[in-house]
């Protein structure tokens, strides 16, 4: 059994300096016996059994240590400095050849004898004549790095000139049309206006135009008629709802914490309508980013802003927590990973998790780096450990309530009391009269005085027994879920903030240097200093909202392009590093990150901007030439279409065939039902569970956005399209879906009972609404595919009904609904 | 690989655009099918790294955590003490529930050495002990995680966290499929957690296809795979109008190869539903074959059937099936549970490797029995309470027991050793990691070179570990 190891490995931050400052043993000269030692007794074993992958000539290095060279071993790799010359214990070397942590080599381990000898060459001060060149330094590749495009500073670029000066209606347009002129392309013809129509209602809120909306922007010839469908999709609730939903694919979110049992995350909806309301509201996205990151850290005026600012920490916590996990130290290390790789990605587009382990083999992200940034969370309590079982818990904060909040929460308190208080008294009296009932039952005879006979009795009985059950199991749910302070799952800073330590290969019982809290260093914007007394979170998220700081506006606005053109601008939305793709327009990048913090860092403003421009208006169908010469778009001479994702798909069915309700948010999972909550018995060694036995009627039909998510099985009752349908699984972070196409789909939509359903509804409402087939087709048509039927449509599918006579209106919806045209926004 | 479509179809949009009416014949459906492969679909056979000794793999997988220490490999310090404390070499660092007095508990029932091999198999499973000799038994497994949701997901994606790309996926990625009408990776009583059979950032191609094995004709053991309520020529009818719409919106945006994926997915799903049932469908095999997997009868029924629908399934060419046994995580009552556990897979399991052999294809076939992990040699007692008869066994990630047998292993090699205690392994350790490159080894793929590149970084089934053992391969 190997200690917890707490070493200060000089040499490690030799290495991360990069420094080639003068070993020890190069100032004494090596004496001959030394040399000698090393020659028979240390070379050989290092040539056989080592060299193979672990020197210049090795096939491929593996862990990034050579032993090659003196130099090398002392810098170690990955796990650290191979030897420390005269610590044998903080040697890994020989750490791996005793097979303690590592195991080396791995055929099998070497002779107890050589070992030996390997323990007194590291003893002797590990003598070693050999000379070579190190490989080079992080240092080095961070300087170099900062040469990417993305770690330059973001530029306002001038619009570049075009030919046809006609088509262009946005700033966007110039730098889009000068690059296709540039090519030799033209633009797609703009699409008519009913497919545009469709398009930005999808887009914006999730949810196809209604007939009427239909009808008015086709009745509407104004200039104004595509600003007013704009201005109208953006400022409804459903904006919110679409939006927020992009936002969660990042963050991980779930009704669930951990994938172990089934424990319920009761307060993680606050968070998902916390988003809900900063799109809706246009939150400014640097303030986003500092409520989310630091919410609880930043000043408030009132207890509405408190609150939000609490709320939004969630984004931290709400992840796969392994809140099962024994050992405590490896959970801590474990969300700590979770939360940097959260911040990498969600805003900075980096991946940043490789560094945990070793210097970042692409991008110029050294292995301190990642501890500077987990060094933050490091500072922060995010979990906690509960009385059961191993088992932790997500950390909740209660959060302020404004005045009427409180009023109402004491008028709910008072009903709780009353309602607990009833529920007891029942329950004393069928205890009584149950008591009473066996006492009775014990005579073999009639009991006297009781009219009832006796089976009557024995039915009474077990009828009370099974009530006190149903009342036993009321009792517990009530008391457990008694009315308290609203909260929220969030984080705090720790009592005393503390800078992280380097964990070998990641285990949290093996550790190195300490390094100090800080941020990345190939991005050219400075880290504020931190307070003594704070994690540091808040000067991150100045660091990260800074305007001098080029990822975070770039990413946001390439992910903003991809949600409205299909692809970004840089394809890799997720990760803009040296691997990555370069954006197929640098300038247009960066000339909507610039506008985009000129514009207060309004997402709002920028969909707009976007939506109205030409190039969102382009027909989806390509031109010849732009199919040979750009069969990928890359150029964007046309609108990328794209099939529908779960969500937009779910709620397109329901508001299609009438059935779509809206919701005000509030808890997704239906805890308010005893079925569906077990293990709250505060004295069992598992957590609080849920199941979802029971539903709120309502939710079949409300918006995908509010249904729960669940990590540990497939999305379950209503949101099963989600299963099928390319929904990002919530333990990831993911900040674009792929869009696939496989038989699972094509069964579900030929087979299953949700779409017999909707089909049926749609057709029931296509019949009320026009009596007559013509009549009824337009409708059918206008409400699903948003445009006028055509003549062979019409008579394709008059012929259809003809031969099915009552049914065929059922299979004819249905085939609509199955239909590409309707499953995609084209 | 054939690249070219077959003759006479043009290329494979021209002939999408064309075959308005597509679902007409049996012809154009396999026709269909050579078109997506022919071009190059994800699921086109790819040429191994190096000569493969397996063709497929079907992995048991024991969910809860099978004890070894009751099946495979007593400890006799642990016999002898049998109800004593003993000073376990446990690791500190991790909390534990209901161990704290580490009394040693000895097995369930006698484990005796069997075959000509003499491996040690419990008198629990008496079908599979007739079988020892084909098994490769390895008693030095380790893994990172102590608890089922992590530690399945690690077994199955190499990781416990996050949604990393399934065994199966990373299998049928590197293979593609034997059988054009088929999934390539299909997984029987699948594990509640999805992400155990998802292709993650693979092609999606590549997912596990659950099914369930049906207990009446009626039920489907592929979701969505019927319609009972829609007679066969009205789904038909409608499914030509829905292809001729789609066919039309194709001509009108002239290319998109998303909508012609959809088409085509269309076509997969229509021969799925045609042929699938026929292959789930276990009438036609003989009394004899089904007595072997013990099916008809009570406790081995549900296995039994669920094997024989694995090899149904391997033998008409899925690369990867998974059969997922649940109700092995004892914690409590083990001398009383553990031989229902064991009466429920013993025969079916030894069935399968009889069946296998006795139709030549364990040769071929790598078979994989596993928990995803182990449990202790000590008892564990949540209660504090109760006698030792009455106690369990904790999850054991340190150390446990998997066998494999046929596609390349040394048949009827016990390989691998704990310490005294049964914790921590003392020669022929094999890292979950280690079993994951090495089954691709025995597939003929290279665990180092079968990657995947996303989100910037080269991915692979085994991350920046595994060594392939070379002592176990025949």
């Amino acid at each position: 059994m190997k200690n917890a190891k707490h070493i200060l490995r000089p040499w490690a931050m030799f290495a991360c300096m990069g420094l080639m400052l003068p070993l020890l043993h190069a100032d004494a000269p090596l004496s001959e016996k030394q040399i000698a030692f090393f020659e028979k007794r240390v070379r050989p074993v290092l040539v056989e059994h080592c060299y193979e992958c672990h020197s210049e000539g090795a096939d491929k290095l593996k862990g990034g240590l050579r032993v090659d060279d003196s130099e090398s071993l002392r810098l170690g790799g990955e796990s650290g400095p191979a030897i420390v010359p005269g610590d044998v214990e903080q040697s890994l070397l020989i750490d791996a050849v005793r097979y303690e942590s590592l195991e080396m080599p791995p055929e099998g381990k070497l002779p107890n004898a050589v070992i030996a000898d390997l323990i007194r060459w590291v003893e002797m001060g590990a003598p070693d004549p050999r000379v070579g060149k190190p490989a080079s330094s992080p240092k080095t590749a961070v300087v170099d790095g900062r040469s990417h495009w993305a770690f330059q500073p973001v530029e306002l670029r001038q619009r570049p000139d075009v030919k046809d000066r006609s088509w262009p209606l946005a700033e966007a347009d110039f730098f889009i049309l000068s690059r296709l002129e540039h090519e030799g392309l033209t633009p797609a013809e703009d699409a008519d206006r009913y497919t545009w129509l469709r398009r930005v209602s999808f887009d914006l809120t999730g949810l196809p135009p209604t007939a009427d909306v239909i009808r008015s922007f086709q009745e509407d010839t104004s200039p104004q008629a595509e600003t007013i469908v704009v201005d109208r999709l953006l400022g409804s609730r459903a904006f919110g709802e679409r939006w927020a939903r992009h936002w969660l694919d990042l963050v991980g979110y779930a009704d669930q914490i951990g994938t172990s049992n089934n424990v319920f995350a009761e307060h993680a909806w606050r968070y998902r309508d916390y988003v809900i309301n900063a799109f809706n509201a246009d939150k400014p996205f640097d303030r986003f980013v500092r409520e989310q990151i630091a919410g609880d850290l930043l000043p408030y005026g009132s207890a509405i802003e408190q609150a939000e600012n609490l709320t939004a920490t969630g984004f931290l916590v709400l992840g796969d927590v392994d809140i099962v996990e024994a050992d405590k130290a490896k959970l801590h290390v474990d969300i700590i990973d979770q939360q940097v790789a959260k911040v990498g990605k969600a805003f900075l587009g980096m991946t940043l998790g490789c560094a945990r382990c070793h210097d970042h083999k692409f991008d110029p992200i050294p292995q301190r780096d990642y501890y500077a940034m987990a060094g933050f969370f490091h500072s922060t309590e995010s979990i906690y450990k509960t009385d059961r079982g191993v088992w932790s818990d997500v950390t909740a904060v209660g959060l302020p309530e404004t005045e009427p909040q409180q009023a109402a929460r004491a008028e709910r308190a008072v009903r709780h009391t009353a309602r607990l208080a009833a529920l007891n008294e029942e329950r004393t009296q069928a205890t009584a009269r149950k008591s009473a009932l066996d006492e009775l039952l014990k005579n073999e005879n009639a009991p006297e005085g009781e009219t009832a006979s006796r089976d009557e009795l024995m039915k009474e009985r077990d009828q009370l027994a099974g009530r006190i059950g149903t009342l036993d199991r009321q009792i517990v749910h009530a008391e457990f879920f008694a009315p308290t302070v609203p909260q929220a799952y969030g984080v705090r800073d720790v009592a005393q903030p503390t800078d992280m330590q380097i964990t070998i290969r990641g285990n949290p019982h093996i550790l190195g240097d300490v390094v100090p809290r800080g941020v990345l260093q190939a991005a050219s914007a400075t880290l504020p200093d931190i307070p003594k007394s704070e994690s540091g979170r808040l000067q991150l998220a100045d660091w990260i909202a800074n305007p001098d700081n080029p990822l975070t506006p770039r990413v946001t606005v390439n992910r903003i392009w991809q949600k409205l053109f299909g692809e970004g601008l840089a394809r890799s939305v997720d990760y803009l590093g040296l691997r990555g793709e370069r954006p197929s327009h640098p300038a247009l990048l960066d000339h909507l990150a610039a506008q985009f913090m000129r514009d207060g860092w309004s997402q709002k403003q920028l969909i707009r901007s976007l939506v109205l421009s030409r190039a969102y208006r382009m027909s989806s169908r390509p031109n010849e030439r732009a199919r040979a010469a750009d069969p990928d778009n890359r150029l964007l001479s046309r609108m990328n279409p794209r099939r529908l994702d779960a969500e937009a798909l779910r709620d397109a069915l329901l508001a299609v065939s009438g059935q779509l309700q809206q919701s005000a948010g509030g808890p997704a999972l239906p805890l308010e039902f005893p079925e569906n909550v077990a293990n709250i018995d505060p004295k069992n060694v598992n957590p609080p569970s849920f199941s979802l036995a029971k539903w709120r009627p309502e939710q079949a039909f409300q918006r995908t956005v509010y249904l729960p998510v669940i990590r540990s099985r497939p999305q379950p009752g209503p949101a099963e399209l989600r299963n099928v349908f390319d929904f990002t699984q919530p333990a990831q972070f993911a900040g674009q879906r792929p869009t696939t196409a496989v038989p699972t789909q094509a069964l579900f939509l030929m087979n299953s009972p949700v779409m017999k359903q909707h089909a049926l509804a749609l057709s029931r409402r296509i019949m009320q609404e026009a009596s007559d087939n013509e009549s009824r087709l337009q409708v059918l048509w206008l409400r699903a595919l948003n445009r006028p039927i055509t003549g062979q449509e019409a008579q394709e599918a008059e012929v259809f009904l003809t031969d099915d006579g009552e049914d065929g209106w059922i299979e004819l919806c249905h085939a609509v609904l199955a239909s590409n045209e309707f499953l995609m926004r084209l | 690989m054939n690249q070219t479509p077959p003759p006479g179809c043009g290329n494979r949009r021209q002939w999408l655009q064309t075959t308005a009416c597509g679902f007409g014949s049996m012809a154009l459906h396999s026709l269909a099918a050579r078109v997506a492969q022919a071009a190059g679909g994800p699921l086109a056979p790819r040429a191994p790294h190096h000569v493969a000794r397996a063709k497929r793999v079907i992995f048991l997988f024991m969910a809860g955590g099978p004890s070894q220490a009751d099946l495979f490999d007593p400890k006799p310090l642990i016999a002898a003490k049998h109800g004593q404390t003993v000073l376990a070499p446990v690791d500190d660092s991790q909390l534990r529930v209901g161990v704290d007095k580490f009394l040693a508990m000895g097995p369930a029932a006698p484990v005796r050495p069997r075959g000509e091999s003499g491996m040690m198999i419990t008198d629990l499973m008496p079908h599979l002990a007739s079988v020892a000799d084909d098994l490769c038994l390895l008693r030095a497994m380790s893994t990172d995680n102590k608890a089922h949701a992590p530690a399945a997901l690690q077994f199955h994606t190499g990781k416990p966290a996050e949604s990393l790309p399934s065994m199966g996926s990373w299998v049928s990625y590197g293979l593609g499929t034997e059988n054009e009408n088929l999934p390539s990776f299909m997984t029987i009583h699948p594990p509640d957690d999805v992400r155990n059979y998802g292709s993650s950032f693979l092609p999606a191609a590549h997912q596990g296809t659950p099914l369930t094995v049906p207990k009446d004709g009626r039920a489907s053991a592929i979701k969505y795979l019927q319609d009972p309520e829609t007679a066969a020529p009205v789904q038909r009818r409608r499914l030509d109008l829905l292809q001729r719409m789609n066919q039309r919106l194709l001509g009108r945006v002239g290319t998109d190869a998303q909508m012609e994926g959809m088409i085509e997915s269309f076509e997969l799903a229509f021969r799925m539903q045609a042929e699938t049932p026929g292959l789930v469908d276990l009438s036609g095999e003989t009394r004899q074959t089904l007595d072997l997997y013990g099916i008809g009868a009570g406790p081995t029924d549900r296995n039994g059937r669920a094997c024989l629908l694995a090899r149904r399934l391997s033998e008409a060419g899925v690369r990867f099936v998974q059969v997922t046994v649940d109700g092995w995580d004892h914690h409590s009552n083990i001398p009383t549970l553990i031989p229902k556990s064991c009466a429920g897979v013993d025969q079916p399991i030894a069935g399968l490797i009889k069946d296998l052999k006795r139709r030549g294809l364990l040769e071929e076939t790598l078979v994989l029995w596993s928990g995803e992990f182990g449990r202790s040699q000590w008892s564990q007692d949540l209660s504090g309470t109760s006698p030792i008869e009455k106690h369990g066994r904790e999850h054991q990630p340190e150390s446990f027991c998997s066998w494999m047998a046929g596609g390349g292993v040394k048949p009827g090699m016990t390989y691998g050793a704990t310490d005294d205690f049964g914790y921590r392994p003392i020669e022929g350790k094999v890292h979950l990691h280690d079993l994951h490159a090495t089954m691709l080894h025995l597939l003929g793929l290279d665990h180092e070179q079968l990657t995947y590149r996303h989100a910037g970084r080269d991915f692979r089934l085994t991350d920046v570990f595994g060594n392939v053992v070379h002592n176990i391969l025949a």
